[in-house]
């Protein structure tokens, strides 16, 4: 009987299907739109639509870094913190005299070795992602504070070529006798969001990856060295979460140990917000970057339409819930 | 032998949008027989079950119990009219005792209504296992801490609660049991062939679904068989033979079914297995020729399926060497072995062999894509399609093309999917667990053709299966695991399924 029906319905429109795939994007499309009809002289501007990417860019990377272990089927919650982090040994390398260039070094180095200390925890020691980035986060915040004495670290340490770059973009084109610019930050931006697109969709270890999220026991009995490919992606989301901090310093000029640690929730609901629109529900980055900018838009159009930041928050939440529960939902009909 | 007729169902047919999955069948249970339903997958076996459970309703079925006119709508109306199901997986909760799972959905007794009265639940759970000639197990034991045959025990005491047996005039039950033994060791399904030898001397029926013919030939009393949804026959054990059954269950002679040797067997040694030791496998020791097919067979437990698992690398070797032509493989590393071109079907296609969610194209290049692609690292798609395109022709592969999701095919082209994976870099040495478990006969038929081709190119073959006249049609040796270790080696030639099994047991009777 059910069959029957399935059958008789094929011809129609899937909607299901189509909502499945396309839900997120409708929403996105549909928000821009509210906030254009609310602020129809300063939402759809060139430069407010620039300003939102400088605004998302952080989050962006941390985000397209975070789809790679969310591809396995891995999770990391230590990426707010390892940002903090990492602009905490910026900063104080810089009040310590050293070079730029050694000071970022660093701190991406430091991402690096926490992201190791991930990938060996989960792949090779066992423990649950969630158990042991969670150890870690608490770890890493830790050290943020202890190396820095819990002081927020600014003022003439950060030099002023680093943050007119942070804060400055390349003219694009004189609108009004103003020039707008492309903000670095969302070069930097995208220049993440291009190098994790290639390597996921376009190389042999972004297959493989997809493949143990897919089925972890079947990939490994089928040759691909698994173990090593997870810690792999944690060292990949480790050095993601140094690059925002250091980013994330530069722009405000400013290290504080607990500058960064927003950045995780939101991170990994953009990806939540991306996997809603791939058909077998993996995490693809073209949707995290979906997600990213839905999160960047509401959080820009409420501010000009004036709705406070708590209640932002609460906003923003139902609204994930609203794409993740649409999107299951026709999963599980269809 | 004049026993009353428990269980009678007539003319039961269904049609799945269009497609009959059973058409006219007749099954007839007697009160203390056991009655043996086997088929092939897709025979109409689980079709039927589902009627009498009243999940699945009949397009049309005449259905009576003890001689009574009945109509099956429900699992409730099957429930009362004193049909009772043990399924193959467990449904229990792992994290309570077992006295618990065993009153799982009932009431459990109480103080007041609220406190619940432990020692009176497991004096209770205690007395149901007893019935059950159950004594070994102590039911305030946390399920997950009972072996898979005990956890068993426990879900079959499950449907035996709410059954006063104590009363005058007890009403026999009719049991139907879904390939119970499926995750049991020997002994523990010695135990549970007890338990329902105690059913049947009450003078309930139990309908007995199994693939395996070695336990229909030691409980049966008849035996029925399913083919294409239509009843093949039913006949009585003690006058039937495993190869008419087999001939009831294909509708082809042994002999037909599998395809004979085509090339030679070779000089040089492929493989050298030498004290290989794993948690699961002790000392075992080998060799296979090049173009050599060697079976590999035991009951479950024995370790047949650790033997593959050690020889790939998925288990860690204690001890041993394994040597593929005169060069050792490192242990514990699949990847390394897949190097070496050690090809591997594992024995669960759906958890162990296939990414379900992932393409035809995916899943079959998956251990060859640093060959197939540029510079080691980027996907060469064109590629990648063009050997799937081959791969799937020369395995008969039915899919719409390389980019259909695996999750869509049936389980006998699922199966050729991780065939085609296995030939898609010529092997010197493959390792096959269960090749043709739970596929259709068709597909059956064209895995043993390629086997043979594929021997035929000078390849070692190790081919562990529990389906013993596959083991005789298709191999040159079996090997016969007992409790891990190497307990017999025989020509295939001139074996049959019957003293093959006895050889599996460690049976006397049969030795040389």
């Amino acid at each position: 009987m059910l069959a029957d029906r399935a059958q008789r319905s094929r011809p129609a429109v899937n909607w299901g299907r189509f909502l499945r795939s396309f839900g997120t994007l409708i929403g996105f499309l549909l928000i821009v739109v509210f906030f254009w009809s609310q602020r129809p002289a300063t939402f759809m501007s060139v430069r407010n639509l620039l300003n939102i990417t400088q605004q998302v860019s952080i989050l962006g990377i941390v985000a397209f870094t975070m789809t790679v272990v969310m591809v396995v089927g891995d999770f990391d919650l230590s990426v707010g913190t390892m940002a903090s982090l990492s602009g905490i040994i910026v900063g104080l390398m810089l009040q310590n005299d050293h070079a730029l260039g050694t000071a970022i070094l660093v701190a991406l180095l430091a991402g690096a070795a926490g992201g190791i200390l991930n990938g060996v925890l989960i792949a090779y020691v066992g423990i649950l992602p969630f158990v042991a980035t969670l150890a870690t986060l608490t770890v890493f915040s830790g050290a943020a504070s202890s190396l820095s004495g819990g002081r927020t670290i600014f003022g003439q340490v950060f030099p002023d070529g680093l943050v007119d770059f942070a804060n400055g973009g390349i003219p694009l084109l004189t609108l009004n006798e103003q020039v707008v610019r492309i903000p670095h930050l969302t070069l930097i931006a995208l220049i993440v969001l291009a190098v994790v697109w290639f390597v996921l969709e376009q190389t042999v270890f972004g297959r493989r990856l997809y493949a143990i999220g897919g089925n972890m026991e079947a990939s490994r009995l089928a040759g691909v060295r698994v173990r090593f490919l997870r810690l792999l992606t944690f060292v990949i989301t480790g050095l993601g979460a140094s690059l925002a901090g250091v980013v994330l310093t530069s722009q405000l000029a400013t290290a504080n140990p607990t500058l960064g640690d927003g950045l995780m929730l939101n991170a990994i609901a953009a990806v939540f917000l991306g996997m809603t629109m791939s058909q077998e529900g993996e995490p693809r980055v073209l949707g995290t970057l979906v997600g990213v900018l839905l999160i960047g838009v509401l959080a820009n159009g409420f501010t000009q339409v004036g709705v406070d930041t708590y209640v932002q928050r609460i906003l923003t939440g139902v609204i994930i819930i609203a794409s993740v529960t649409l999107s299951s939902i026709s999963r599980r009909r269809s | 032998m004049q026993s009353e007729n428990l269980l009678h169902i007539q003319r039961a047919s269904k049609t799945y949008s269009g497609v009959p999955a059973l058409l006219d069948v007749d099954l007839e249970l007697r009160a203390g027989e056991v009655h043996a339903l086997m088929g092939e997958n897709g025979a109409g076996k689980s079709t039927l079950i589902k009627i009498l459970a009243g999940v699945t309703p009949p397009d049309s079925a005449e259905i009576h119990v003890r001689g009574e006119r009945v109509h099956i709508a429900s699992p409730q109306a099957a429930f009362d009219h004193g049909l009772r199901f043990i399924h193959q997986e467990l449904h229990a909760v792992p994290q309570l005792s077992a006295a618990e799972n065993i009153f799982l959905g009932h009431d459990y007794p109480t103080a007041l209504g609220v406190k619940v009265r432990w020692r009176r639940l497991y004096d209770m759970a205690r007395e149901t296992l007893g019935r059950l000639g159950i004594t070994h197990i102590d039911p305030r034991t946390t399920m997950a801490h009972l072996s898979p045959g005990d956890q068993m025990l426990v879900n079959i005491a499950h449907a035996f609660v709410g059954d006063d047996f104590t009363r005058a005039g007890e009403r026999a039950l009719i049991y139907v049991m879904d390939e119970p033994t499926a995750a049991l060791t020997g002994a523990e399904s010695a135990q549970l062939f007890d338990v329902i030898g105690r059913l049947r001397a009450r003078g309930s029926a139990v309908l007995y679904v199994s693939h395996r013919m070695d336990e229909i030939f030691q409980i049966a009393d008849r035996v029925t068989v399913l083919r294409d949804g239509q009843l093949a026959g039913t006949r009585d054990r003690a006058s039937v033979t495993p190869a008419e059954i087999i001939l009831l269950m294909t509708g082809r002679e042994l002999t037909q079914l599998f395809p004979p040797r085509m090339g030679q067997i070779g000089a040089e040694v492929v493989l050298d297995v030498q004290g290989v030791t794993t948690a699961a496998v002790n000392g075992i020791s080998f060799t296979v020729k090049a173009g050599e097919i060697v079976g590999v067979t035991g009951l479950a437990g024995s370790g047949m399926g650790a033997l593959l698992r050690a020889l790939i690398g998925a288990d860690r070797r204690a001890a041993g060497r394994v040597m593929l032509d005169g060069v050792p493989l490192k242990r514990g590393s699949p990847a390394h072995a897949w190097d070496r071109q050690v090809a591997y079907v594992p024995e669960e296609r759906r958890s162990q062999g296939l990414v379900l969610s992932h393409s035809v194209s995916n899943n079959i290049t998956l251990p060859q894509l640093k060959r197939l692609s540029r510079a080691g690292a980027l996907l060469a798609h064109g590629r990648e399609r063009a050997t799937t395109r081959e791969l799937s022709e020369s395995v008969r592969l039915k899919a719409r093309g390389p980019r259909q999701i695996v999750r869509d095919l049936s389980g006998g082209n699922q199966q050729k999917v991780v065939f085609a994976r296995a030939l898609a870099r010529p092997p010197k040495l493959l390792l096959l667990g269960e090749p043709t478990r739970g596929v259709d006969i068709g597909a059956k038929l064209d895995i043993y053709r390629l086997i043979r081709q594929i021997s035929a190119q000078g390849t070692a073959i190790v081919l562990a299966s529990t389906d013993l006249p596959e083991l005789i049609g298709m191999t040159d040796r079996i090997l016969i695991l007992r409790a891990g270790r190497l307990a017999d080696v025989v020509p295939s030639a001139g074996e049959t399924p019957e003293r093959l099994l006895s050889r599996c047991y460690g049976d006397a009777a049969y030795a040389g």
